[in-house]
């Protein structure tokens, strides 16, 4: 909620304490030379900047509260309905690469941890490092020039296919042109899922209890299980992360396949100096860093019984 | 004898190897780079040639020179910002850490707060409001990555102002400042040094992701901006691929990726766990295997001699190292207490861990060993006994049980090991109910039970399978005496019941003198003295053995 309030905050602040007019920033770029005084004031009371400070702030609160989040200088068309059209296809990209990513990092950093110094583990814990320090619109571009390019298999741009195809054949063409939007940002996300399941894998087999599994009698398998439950905490809060830093971090992907979500909004908005989308993408990416978190919230009862039954007897 | 390197150390040299290209690069720019990285030096779009190795861009600029020179943006850019938010976070740290009360308060709101932001989306923000050059890009970053390295560090304070000579100096009157700087910054430089180097390569990151979105200096071609250069000027397509887009993709790849492998490191020194040797845990590999068909001691006749009998027994913690358990001997006779005596360091739970083939590592066992007149020492032969035959009951059973799951699950999940599960679930009823454990609360989770509750529990999984023999690894550490003198009694109760044989390992003389009928005493890996309790204890040759028994300042003097 706190975080809410500061996005709001810093969203009636940033244009005023940024250098210059804010009412430059509502003008779009080419026209700035030929805006008269007049239009100027114009615009100042239309978009309530003619005020004190104080009675600003009260507008701007008054106008989110309903909803109205301002009109796009470069589409003229409310700011809502453009974050609405751009939210499904983020979700769609984000959603299915951080869950992917999140099963592949997580099933190699317990297998690395289980063979932790052998090998294959430092050979792994390698490749996975290399991999993850390829800039992900980098990785893009590498997709695009190998299946778009040489090989001629997937399409680059956009995410609805050009012809009215319906029923299934859409479903296929629109699948078709988020492969490798998501394959990119899966591979960008495999690293950190990794890192934080092996680290936290090799923590676990460190306690007490993983030894009292194999004294029991318990075979391998059933001792790695013991390991991996508790190991799943941080996975998930490291994915959920994820889940925030990707709304808008998937920006420089979405701009390389001219992919229509909510980061190629963001980034034509920079472009265009079209400030009003840029406040209003940017007040939706918190709302879905909040939601993440909230989700996160409300899954952990189920993954430690610890937060699920709290104040117990003893440390 | 070479030590092995871990990981960690590996890659931080690979790491060093791969930033010193570019820090080079950036270095000796003018010299390396023959063209301007900003003029046009030739016609727009050339192929790589002698005189523009890499080619010129739309504008004729040679893309080798910017490329050159844009270790130099990324560089600094990564740098600035780094040591920006390292400054911040300290101090953010420092000070929250050290006044606590309402600064602290507020700081940390603070530091979350930030945390819970979009790092990309927020960068962008701010970078679209403020403008384009590099000095700007630098703060940006800088002030949006401040607040990890600010809670990292924060929690590095706590627990280091907790630390006994923090106290022991704040107690004498040292000043705040000057505790600080001795006991405090001094310690956080490892920490502090792996956060440096994640801002650094966040940093670089994300000022590649800038230029690429058009957010760059314009006056200065980064990396990132090359990128988006070329991909504007569809190199992808007319193959300027090749020259245009690989080469500072590359370059991207290997700074990210030397401060990656150095930031690695960096953490392993930050927090030695990582690193320590203690790394494969043998026990986990081993495919699933059908119990092996016990190994029935002919029913009826009543087995004699010692049912576990140890022979020079000779443990090294790794091939290299020095020896832990020098030449050790000693029997468990039939349903008695043998006690295991020594102090702390004296190896007697390494016997007990390396005949159960439960040591973490890769150590080095030799000696004989046999249970019930089998060899013991090889890994499936330890399998095959382990929580069947040899209930065992580990040291610090405070932390033996798996939070995540109910106690009955767990005493249930070793029972399943010999019977059908229906029955496992019926056992593990009865066998808590035996170590007095209430039946509402056999559906608990370990944290809502107290430290002697818990004991008992691990003292009931360890009985699931009817074990012959129960070996308890300092069974009362960490108890409060009353219920130090419960277990005791437990295990007492249990051993006359049940016909056990019970290896008991300690340092608590007290406890050996009330429990136990044998007395192995051990001193640095080696056997001083033993026999029965009786003897010993009534006159003991040895000057150790002596003094062990006069440690008589043991409080628990509670009767049971």
């Amino acid at each position: 909620m706190l975080v809410l309030a500061v996005a709001i905050v810093l969203n009636f602040a940033l244009p005023r304490l940024a250098p210059g007019d804010p009412i430059d920033f509502l003008i779009p770029a080419e026209q700035a030379n030929r805006v008269t005084p007049e239009q100027r004031e114009a615009l100042a009371s239309a978009y309530g900047l003619d005020g004190s400070t104080g009675q600003q702030f009260v507008l701007y609160l008054k106008n989110l509260a309903k909803g109205d989040l301002g009109t796009s200088t470069r589409y003229g068309a409310p700011v809502r309905e453009l974050l609405a059209d751009r939210l499904p296809w983020t979700l769609l990209l984000v959603g299915t690469s951080v869950v992917l990513s999140m099963l592949i990092g997580a099933a190699l950093g317990f297998r690395s941890a289980w063979r932790r110094g052998s090998g294959s583990d430092v050979r792994t814990l390698t490749g996975v490092m290399v991999l993850d320090s390829f800039p992900p619109f980098f990785v893009a571009l590498l997709l695009v020039l190998v299946f778009s390019v040489q090989l001629r298999l997937l399409p680059v741009f956009g995410a609805l296919p050009g012809s009215d195809a319906q029923g299934l054949e859409f479903a296929l063409e629109v699948a078709r042109r988020a492969i490798l939007p998501i394959a990119a940002l899966t591979l960008s996300g495999i690293g950190s899922a990794f890192l934080v399941a092996r680290s936290a894998a090799v923590t676990e087999l460190g306690e007490d209890y993983v030894t009292m599994a194999a004294a029991k009698g318990l075979d391998g398998a059933g001792v790695r299980r013991h390991a991996r439950r508790n190991a799943l905490v941080p996975v998930w809060t490291v994915g959920m992360l994820n889940v925030g830093a990707l709304f808008g971090g998937a920006a420089p992907v979405e701009t390389v396949f001219a992919y229509p979500g909510l980061g190629r909004l963001i980034y034509e908005s920079v472009l265009s100096r079209d400030y009003p989308v840029l406040q209003g993408a940017f007040l939706l990416i918190a709302a879905g860093v909040i939601a993440a978190n909230l989700i996160a919230e409300l899954v952990y009862p189920y993954l430690d019984p610890r937060v699920r039954r709290p104040g117990a007897v003893g440390s | 004898m070479s030590r092995r390197r871990s990981p960690g150390q590996v890659l931080g040299r690979v790491g060093l190897v791969l930033l010193a290209l570019p820090a080079l690069a950036a270095v000796f720019a003018p010299l390396v780079a023959r063209h301007s990285p900003q003029r046009p030096s030739g016609r727009p779009l050339l192929k790589p040639s002698l005189g523009h190795p890499l080619g010129t861009d739309d504008l004729g600029v040679d893309i080798f020179s910017q490329l050159v020179y844009g270790s130099r943006i990324s560089l600094a850019i990564g740098l600035g910002a780094a040591v920006l938010a390292i400054v911040v976070g300290v101090l953010v740290a420092v000070l929250a850490g050290w006044r606590r009360g309402w600064v602290e308060t507020v700081l940390m709101r603070l530091t979350d707060v930030t945390l819970a932001f979009p790092f990309l989306p927020l960068v962008l923000v701010l970078a679209a409001f403020f403008g384009r050059g590099l000095l700007v890009t630098a703060i940006v970053i800088g002030a949006v990555s401040w607040a990890r390295p600010a809670r990292v560090l924060w929690a590095q304070v706590l627990k280091l102002r907790e630390y006994p000579h923090v106290q022991a100096a704040r107690a004498m009157g040292a000043t705040g400042s000057r505790c600080i700087v001795r006991h405090i910054l001094t310690r956080l430089i490892p920490v502090t040094s792996a956060q440096f180097v994640r801002v650094a390569n966040a940093a670089i990151i994300s000022e590649a992701a800038l230029a690429f979105l058009g957010l760059g200096d314009p006056n200065h071609a980064s990396w990132g901006m090359m990128l988006a250069n070329a991909s504007s000027n569809n190199a992808l397509l007319t193959g300027a691929w090749k020259w245009w887009m690989v080469p500072p993709g590359l370059a991207l790849t290997v700074v990210v990726l030397g401060f990656a492998f150095t930031g690695y490191a960096s953490e392993e020194w930050a927090d030695p766990r990582l690193a320590s040797p203690t790394g494969r845990l043998r026990f986990l590999g081993r495919r699933r295997r059908r119990p092996a068909p016990a190994p029935q001691t002919a029913a009826g006749a009543p087995a004699t001699g010692p049912i576990l009998s140890v022979k020079d027994l000779v443990v090294h913690y790794d091939r290299h190292g020095p020896a832990v358990v020098k030449g050790v001997g000693f029997d468990a006779p039939r349903e008695r207490v043998t006690a295991l005596v020594g102090e702390s360091g004296s190896g007697k739970s390494t016997i007990v861990l390396a005949l159960l083939g439960l040591l973490p590592g890769d150590p080095l066992v030799k000696g004989g060993a046999t249970f019930e007149g089998r060899k013991l020492l090889s890994a499936a032969a330890a399998a095959r006994v382990r929580g069947r035959k040899i209930g065992f009951v580990t040291q610090a059973a405070m932390n033996a049980l798996n939070p995540a799951y109910t106690i009955h699950f767990q005493v249930a999940e070793a029972a399943a090991l010999t019977m059908p599960i229906g029955e496992a679930r019926r056992r593990a009823g009865e066998l808590l109910e035996n170590v007095g454990l209430p039946a509402e609360d056999h559906g608990a989770y370990p944290h809502e039970l107290s430290g002697g509750m818990r004991q008992r529990v691990v003292i009931a999984m360890a009985l699931a399978n009817r074990p012959d023999l129960l070996i308890a690894d300092e069974p009362t550490t960490g108890l409060d005496l009353v219920t130090q003198a419960s277990i005791l009694k437990l295990l007492g109760d249990l051993k006359d019941q049940l016909g056990l044989t019970v290896l008991l390992i300690t340092h608590d003389v007290q406890m050996v003198l009330r429990v136990a009928d044998e007395l192995v005493i051990l001193q640095d890996g080696c056997v001083v003295e033993q026999g029965s309790v009786a003897t010993v204890a009534a006159d003991p040759q040895q000057e150790y053995t002596r003094r062990l028994l006069n440690t008589r300042l043991s409080p628990l003097a509670v009767k049971v």
